[in-house]
Parts: C-alpha cells; sequence; structure tokens
C-alpha cells in the first residue's frame, strides 16, 4: 500500500495571495494539485510599489476564497488533508500575518496539524517540486524582494554565500520603468524596451564586482540610471523613443553582467564542494528575463554545471512552493502550535554573518 | 427541545485579546487580557482556553462573532482572519460585529479611540466615521449623551457573542474589517518624462 501526503499552502507575504494543494505519494515525484494565485498588481500601480497596508488588507479578504477555489480546483476536502502549511515569514508583516491567522484557523476547526514554512525555504526548494533535482545545489534566488546565492543541502539546510546588501534586481526593473514612464511591472516592459536599445551607449556602473564575495548591491544602478535620464532630459527637454531603448538596454546588460559575473563566483565555490551532479536553479520573477536567464546558462555551461528555471509560475510568488516545503517539513515532523509566530525578519541561513545594510535587527532573510 | 447556541465571539481591535463564549443568554466563560503586542500568537490558545473552560470543543460551536474594528488595523486583521480561516473549517455562520454596535449603550455615543487625537463615531443618524475627538465630544454633549470613548474593553466580547447569537442566521458574507481611513500611502512622486518624438 502506498502512503501519500496531501498539504494545503498558504501564501501572502507581498502582493499575492495564493493557496494551493500538493500531493506527494510514496516513492513519487510531488505532484501540484491546485495552485491558485490572486494578485493584486492593480491595487498597488498608482503608488510605484507595494503598499503593505493595501496588500494586508487585500490578503485579509482573499485568502479564504484563494483556498476554497484550491480545494475545488485540486478535487479534495479538509478531510482528503494531512496539513496545513502557510508562509510565517519574511515578508510583509500585515500580509504573513493574515495569512498565519487564517492558517490557525483552518488548523483549529479541522483538527489539521500546522506547519509554518520560510517563504525563502518555498522558492529554494522549488527545484525539487518541479525537476526533483538532487541535493546540494546552488540557487539564485531573484526577485522583486530578494537577491541572494544559497547552496541547498537539504529540506532544512542552506548555507548563503551572499546576496545584495541594498534592493532586489526586480525592483530595480521596476524603479527603471517608474523612472522611464514603462508600465509596471518593470520587468517584461524593461526587457521588451532593451531589445531595440544599444547596450552600449550607456555604461552603467556594476557594483562589487571589485570585491572577490557572492553579495551584490542595485541601489546606485537605480541612481546612475535617473541621473542618465535628467541629463538626456536637460539636453534635449525630453527622452526619444530611442533614448529611452538605450537607457533600458544598458540597465538590463548592467544588471546581466553583474549576475553573471556573481554567480560564476558562486559557482565556484558550489564547485569546490564537488557535487555529485552539479546543478544551478533560479527562481523568483526576474529569473525570467530571458537576458538574465541566457546568460546564467553560457556561466553554468563554462563551469560544467545542468541550469534549470521553474516554469514561470513556481517561480514567483506562490503557495504551491509553500505547500511543498510545508510537505518536507511535515515529513521531518515539524508541527507548528496555534501560537505560531509570523515573522518580517526570516533568514533561511542563521549561521552565516548578517549582509551589510541589514539593519541593527539583524538578517532580513 | 433543542439545546441553546453556543456561540463564540472575540476581539482584538485595541490593546487586548478579548473572547467569551455563550450559551443562549448565558455566559459561559470569558476572557479579557490587556497586551499591546503578540495578540496574533495568543488569540487561538486563549479561544481553545475559554473553550475548555465551558467544557467545549470547536465542534460544539453554533456560530463565531468576531469583532470587526474599527480600531487597530493590524489588531482587527488578526481577529477576522482567524474567524474567516474558522468559518472555512467549522462551516458555521460568523456574524462580523463592529465596535459601535458592541460598545451601544443607551444614553452614551459609542467612539473608539482613534490616533492623533481623533475618535471612530457615529453621530446621531450619521454614518461612522474618524472626525476630530473635539467633534464627537461636542455632538454627544448637544444631544444630551455622554462620551467616553476610552470605555473598558470588558465584556466586549461577551457582547459581540450576544450579537453574533441574534443574527446567527442571517449570515450572506464572511465578515470583513471596518476600518473607516484609507491606507497611509501617497502616489508616486516619479513624474516620467515627456517623450519628445511621440
Amino acid at each position: 500500500m502506498t502512503q501519500s501526503l496531501t498539504i494545503l499552502g498558504l501564501e501572502s507575504s507581498c502582493d499575492d495571495t495564493a493557496a494551493a494543494v500538493v500531493r506527494q505519494s510514496d516513492g513519487d515525484m510531488a505532484k501540484v494539485l491546485s495552485s491558485v494565485v490572486f494578485g493584486q498588481t492593480e491595487l498597488h500601480s498608482a503608488y510605484g510599489g507595494v503598499v503593505p497596508e493595501i496588500a494586508a488588507r487585500a490578503h485579509a479578504e482573499k485568502l479564504d476564497l484563494c483556498v476554497i477555489e484550491a480545494l475545488k480546483e485540486a478535487g479534495v476536502s479538509f478531510q482528503d488533508l494531512d496539513a496545513v502549511a502557510v508562509t510565517a515569514g519574511p515578508g510583509l508583516i500585515g500580509g504573513v500575518m493574515s495569512g498565519v491567522m487564517c492558517a490557525k484557523g483552518i488548523a483549529a476547526a479541522t483538527g489539521l496539524p500546522l506547519v509554518g514554512v520560510n517563504h525563502l525555504a518555498g522558492h529554494a526548494l522549488t527545484p525539487r517540486l518541479t525537476d526533483d533535482i538532487p541535493f546540494p545545489y546552488l540557487m539564485l534566488l531573484v526577485s522583486g524582494g530578494h537577491c541572494q546565492y544559497l547552496i541547498v543541502r537539504g529540506p532544512e539546510d542552506f548555507t548563503r554565500l551572499g546576496g545584495t546588501i541594498d534592493d532586489a534586481p526586480g525592483e530595480a526593473f521596476d524603479k527603471t520603468a517608474r523612472l522611464l514612464g514603462l508600465p509596471q511591472p518593470g520587468g517584461p516592459s524593461v526587457q521588451a524596451e532593451a531589445e531595440t536599445g544599444d547596450p552600449k551607449r550607456f555604461r552603467f556602473p556594476r557594483p562589487l564586482l571589485d570585491r572577490p564575495d557572492c553579495n551584490l548591491s542595485f541601489s546606485g544602478l537605480k541612481t546612475a540610471l535617473m541621473r542618465m535620464r535628467d541629463q538626456i532630459v536637460a539636453e534635449k527637454g525630453g527622452l526619444t523613443r530611442q533614448d529611452r531603448a538605450d537607457l533600458c538596454a544598458g540597465f538590463q546588460a548592467a544588471v546581466v553582467d553583474t549576475l553573471a559575473e556573481k554567480t560564476r563566483r558562486a559557482l565556484t565555490i558550489y564547485m569546490d564542494e564537488s557535487p555529485a551532479i552539479p546543478t544551478v536553479a533560479v527562481a523568483g520573477g526576474v529569473a525570467a528575463n530571458t537576458a538574465i536567464r541566457a546568460a546564467l546558462q553560457t556561466v553554468c555551461a563554462d563551469a560544467g554545471a545542468a541550469f534549470t528555471a521553474p516554469p514561470l509560475r513556481l517561480c514567483t510568488d506562490n503557495a504551491a512552493m509553500i505547500a511543498y516545503a510545508g510537505l518536507e517539513r511535515f515529513k521531518s515532523g515539524a508541527r507548528d502550535g496555534l501560537d505560531l509566530t509570523a515573522r518580517p525578519r526570516w533568514p533561511l541561513d542563521q549561521t552565516s554573518p548578517a549582509l551589510i545594510g541589514s539593519g541593527k535587527k539583524g538578517a532580513k532573510a | 427541545m433543542t439545546a441553546e447556541p453556543l456561540v463564540l465571539g472575540f476581539d482584538t481591535s485595541a490593546a487586548h485579546c478579548a473572547a467569551a463564549l455563550l450559551r443562549g443568554d448565558t455566559l459561559v466563560a470569558e476572557a479579557l487580557e490587556p497586551m499591546t503586542r503578540g495578540q496574533a500568537e495568543r488569540l487561538m490558545p486563549l479561544l481553545e482556553e475559554v473553550l475548555a473552560v465551558g467544557g467545549a470543543t470547536w465542534d460544539d460551536l453554533d456560530a463565531i462573532g468576531v469583532g470587526v474594528g474599527p480600531g487597530n488595523f493590524t489588531g482587527i486583521r488578526i481577529a477576522v482572519s482567524a474567524a474567516r480561516g474558522l468559518a472555512l473549517g467549522l462551516e458555521i455562520p460568523v456574524v462580523g460585529v463592529d465596535g459601535f454596535e458592541a460598545r451601544a449603550e443607551t444614553g452614551s455615543l459609542a467612539a473608539i479611540p482613534a490616533p492623533r487625537d481623533q475618535v471612530y463615531a457615529a453621530l446621531p443618524g450619521e454614518a461612522p466615521r474618524l472626525m476630530p475627538r473635539q467633534e464627537a465630544e461636542d455632538a454627544a454633549r448637544g444631544a444630551g449623551l455622554t462620551f467616553a470613548p476610552e470605555a473598558s474593553p470588558a465584556g466586549l466580547a461577551a457582547m459581540i457573542a450576544r450579537i453574533a447569537t441574534q443574527r446567527k442566521d442571517d449570515v450572506t458574507a464572511p465578515p470583513a474589517p471596518l476600518y473607516l481611513r484609507a491606507a497611509d500611502a501617497a502616489p508616486s512622486r516619479d513624474v516620467p518624462p515627456a517623450l519628445i518624438d511621440g
């Protein structure tokens, strides 16, 4: 007889409200039975970024509806579930708290065990869910809120090699789009503009490449782009379409070069450990950028490592990854009480020193 | 004869965790813990304690009443999110009760403290809104009502449970927070440059 585990996952740490059901039968790969995501992009579009209070308000009134939809799509009821997994951090605390409270309500009402999940562990374990890649693998997590290199050794065993000391690349793409009057989210719109631009016309900085570590910085790049834009506007009274495309191409080239070089360094550290099947995985919305992806593929090929990127819907924020990470924790015996804490800061790697810029409360993520 | 309905009421809209268990008109158990933070961790264990005192379990409940505010935004969401999760799992009605109903008292103007010397209040014949404290105080005096926005939350959860008992058969939608104040957010200051070649 095969034993199977079915987990409901909830996610609400940023601007996507999500619920999903994942099932794993003995010996088989885990399967996503449903993955429902209610986005909030239009709620935040006027503000030039995610407004935490607006996000929290939307999560509080959508999460339960999202759960209903996910159960329906999966064709399961609470009786078919083995546990409820929920993102307990890191993230925008109002949203995380709504998710945690909703999950606690479900757990108390149904008697199902509750499992708190680190959002970053969700992203970092996704390549196991989608491609069953073996430990240890090198993970580049690159999104609107995060940017870090991790060696993933087990479901709860991560080593952070480095990460951004200020902004995440996705945030820089969004800011670039705002500065140039392009639509949000900035990733796809800046990429589309960059395709018709000359990446060599403007030379933007590649910060921290002079340092041997795996840390990154993107805030200076945003400033450099704004200065260049202002200089052109001061000269001409505005931008031409070509200026805009060239600015995008120059910006994107700087991000690509930086990520490629730092990935090369992270790979050197990872390959020194002689992994049996060297693999680099990428997750987060920025992984959808084709120029970045192509550069990473080249770096991996040069180093003799395989490259894998989960499909976009499982790369960006979703609850299937939370259900899956919860399933792994559940299998290892983890259970949380109804006093589970929602945490704004929760670094995956608790032992590596906090990155510069983390503030006095320590590492955020 | 059918047993009288068992209803759990709770509220975390200010610096407290409050819960009460009611069977019909009888208050079975009650708890009120003042706290400025930690409601998200404390609420569910507190509810289980109140149920245990009443010798009941979640499955015995016929309805839930939850305080929807106005008040502390995060606090309101803690209670409402928990209530909505409970409603999903228990398949029982959850009644959202606003802070004015829960504090209604003959001869007084129900008002709830808000930041920056303001209160949330419903002046006679008006919809509830955020207003300067002085405005509410003047209106109360003019209408011959007492005005005590800092009233203790004692009895709040029991009143929420009482109202939920009355309304449990009329629930059509899940409870929603009553904020009465927009999120603090300013539109983006980035003004994109003009395209000179259109």
